[in-house]
């Protein structure tokens, strides 16, 4: 009886997935409004389709109105998949090949040398920004790797 | 239209061969990879990349049609169908945004000050090697904007006097590199601050910076992805008034 009691507590502490066609009817959702929001902002201010949904399900998740088991297993799955989603924008490269003969190296040169620029002028300025608050104003800037349970 | 492209058309103008193409390379670059011990140039990203383009190229001049041609009809109806799946693999990273929120709650001030002045320094940066390497405004305008994605940068670059091509390139570029380099990069400049490494690869590689952050930790994956949307939001503003203040728009 003691065993038959455990399971149930366990099985009640562990979080239910939803099933999967759930999960990515949430995501459609979440596009669809999105894609109703998106062209409402100005043509000299674009915040594309994508950008919308990820506020909007991050506010989702905040405000309690969906629930992270509900969505979680597919969103983990799409971000696995980002690096083979990307192949095709590689590739699109193709189209480009006439811009890279008429420019020559010197624009792979300049983009390979912004993105290591932006990377770490980006971590540095985080890095003293926090530095300051721990010096200055001597705050907790201590962050767990992992988020807690 | 000649015989050849009705032909071509006929048997490769279903959006299946790009897919299959891309599978099939993704899967060879990953093979790659494991071989070659991991050896950064053998990412499978820009394994596929590279491959592809070769192959696309290699079978246009086989079948004596032009490049660009090939790629339009033969394998962007399939791309398109994969590069569509950017779409929720983007709103996706609100569920490790939403984890980390302790970080966001705690962060916000330095999370917004260190993407606005981070930047602006780089701005200054890439205007000024843009500049010492001898290109004119049109390619420096077509440079500025590549922090943000694509959707946001081509407009923006087009605004301020820049090709909106060359700055897709620039930021599809963005992402392969730093899937390919961010491991590199991160040792050899001490980056060690999570909360740094995420806004910095968020920010440098997009939604393909943000996978890569998420490896490192959840702390880094939450930032970078609040990178992602907030440069973006920063670039709208802070790019075409940097432009004008450098006198690129006349």
């Amino acid at each position: 009886m003691a065993d038959k009691a455990n399971v149930t507590q366990a099985t009640q502490d562990e979080k239910k997935d939803a099933p999967i066609l759930v999960q990515m009817g949430i995501f459609a959702g979440v596009l669809f409004v999105s894609s109703l929001i998106s062209p409402l902002f100005p043509p000299t201010f674009p915040v594309p389709v994508p950008v919308v949904g990820l506020i909007l399900l991050y506010l989702l998740l905040t405000l309690h109105i969906v629930k992270v088991e509900w969505v979680e297993k597919f969103a983990t799955f799409m971000i696995s998949m980002i690096a083979f989603l990307f192949v095709p924008s590689g590739i699109q490269l193709t189209a480009s090949l006439d811009i890279m003969k008429a420019q020559g190296l010197q624009i792979i040169i300049a983009i390979v040398i912004s993105t290591v620029v932006l990377l770490i002028v980006i971590a540095y300025t985080t890095s003293f920004f926090i530095w300051i608050r721990k010096t200055v104003f001597h705050g907790d800037v201590s962050v767990s790797s992992e988020a807690k349970k | 239209m000649t015989a050849t492209q009705t032909t071509i058309l006929a048997y490769l103008g279903t959006p299946i061969f790009g897919i299959c193409l891309s599978i099939a390379l993704f899967l060879f670059g990953q093979w790659l990879f494991k071989i070659g011990k991991g050896f950064f140039l053998f990412q499978p990203l820009f394994v596929g990349m590279v491959l592809g383009i070769f192959v696309l190229w290699l079978m246009a001049k086989a079948f004596g049609v032009d490049v660009t041609w090939f790629y339009t009809n033969a394998y962007k109806p399939g791309g398109d169908i994969i590069f569509w799946f950017l779409n929720p693999a983007t709103i996706a990273f609100a569920v490790p945004l939403y984890k980390r929120n302790d970080i966001v709650k705690r962060f916000w001030f330095e999370i917004i000050i260190s993407l606005i002045i981070g930047l602006f320094i780089s701005l200054f940066i890439i205007y000024g090697v843009s500049k010492l390497m001898g290109m004119d405004n049109n390619g420096i305008a077509s440079m500025l904007p590549q922090a943000a994605t694509t959707a946001i940068a081509m407009p923006i670059s087009g605004a301020i006097g820049g090709t909106p091509a060359i700055t897709a390139m620039a930021c599809i570029l963005n992402a392969v590199l730093i899937y390919a380099l961010a491991t590199w990069l991160i040792k050899i400049f001490h980056l060690t601050e999570p909360i740094g490494q995420g806004l910095g690869l968020g920010t440098a590689g997009h939604t393909v910076g943000s996978a890569k952050a998420l490896q490192l930790s959840s702390a880094a994956g939450a930032m970078a992805a609040i990178a992602v949307v907030i440069i973006s939001i920063v670039v709208d503003l802070v790019v075409p008034t940097f432009a004008n203040f450098m006198g690129l728009i006349k």
